[in-house]
């Protein structure tokens, strides 16, 4: 139950951060593909670098153990990103 | 208070939140957020009152099991953040094509929007599926780990991403 909530406020601050940075709206996403606003790569590898320093740091710590990562199967990976690529560019989600 | 009704923040400093977000998720419950896998979930759960049998699959029984998970919780709390984050803004608005770009390069035709986004959501989806997450999920989820997945996931979404925009706006590109 506490997992549930609790997911549902980081959902909250996961949705007011993309709007925030306008990743709701249609032409940031596919402007990142055309090279003309690349507001899509700084944002998310501001997050990248924040969530790696925050997680290692705790994890120094010993305060928190890493959660299963994402496998990797290069086939899989590589194919499903390519799909994904095509359906972003143009839904722009 | 200020802050919170700007239209826009700087990409870095809402980079910044979404960081401290993962942060805060994985030290706190373990669980690193993601937004394509709730789809999933309840699509199975869909499937599973109207076609047992679609369900009775590897692939919905240990990989994405349907139900109302945690991922179900983040993507609820992700349509109700981004909706306060609009409201807040003013930038709330009920629109059948919402894109001032999209009008211009497309024209306002709706079943032509409507079309590429059915889709294009369908797409992403399954492609989410196969590589094993989303952008969020996956290439965030698990760059942040290092994970070769995410890395391979990025690549391939600009390979694929690129071209697919060159050939819709052609010259305009």
């Amino acid at each position: 139950m506490f997992e549930m909530l609790f997911s549902l406020v980081m959902g909250f601050f996961f949705g007011f951060a993309l709007q925030k940075a306008g990743l709701g709206k249609y032409h940031k996403i596919v402007n990142v593909f055309r090279f003309t606003d690349l507001a899509v790569l700084k944002f998310m590898l501001t997050t990248l670098a924040v969530a790696m320093v925050g997680v290692f740091a705790l994890y120094t710590l010993g305060i928190v153990a890493l959660p299963n990562i994402p496998a990797t199967y290069l086939v899989g990976n590589l194919v499903g990103g390519l799909i994904f690529g095509v359906g972003m560019a143009g839904a722009g989600f | 208070m200020k802050l919170l009704k700007q239209k826009e923040w700087s990409p870095y400093l809402a980079g910044t939140l979404l960081g401290l977000v993962y942060v805060t998720s994985i030290a706190v419950t373990g669980i690193i957020p993601g937004a394509s896998g709730a789809f999933e979930n309840v699509g199975g759960l869909i499937a599973q009152a109207l076609y047992p049998d679609l369900v009775k699959n590897t692939y919905f029984q240990f990989v994405m099991p349907p139900g109302i998970t945690t991922a179900v919780m983040i993507l609820l709390g992700i349509f109700i953040g981004a909706f306060v984050s609009a409201k807040l803004s003013g930038e709330f608005k009920w629109q059948r094509v919402s894109d001032s770009q999209w009008t211009r390069v497309f024209g306002n035709s709706v079943w032509k929007r409507w079309l590429v986004l059915f889709i294009g959501g369908i797409l992403l989806e399954f492609g989410a599926g196969i590589a094993g997450g989303c952008t969020s999920g996956l290439a965030i989820g698990g760059g942040l780990f290092l994970a070769p997945s995410a890395f391979v996931f990025i690549a391939a979404m600009f390979i694929s991403g690129i071209p697919t925009a060159l050939l819709m706006y052609r010259r305009k590109f």
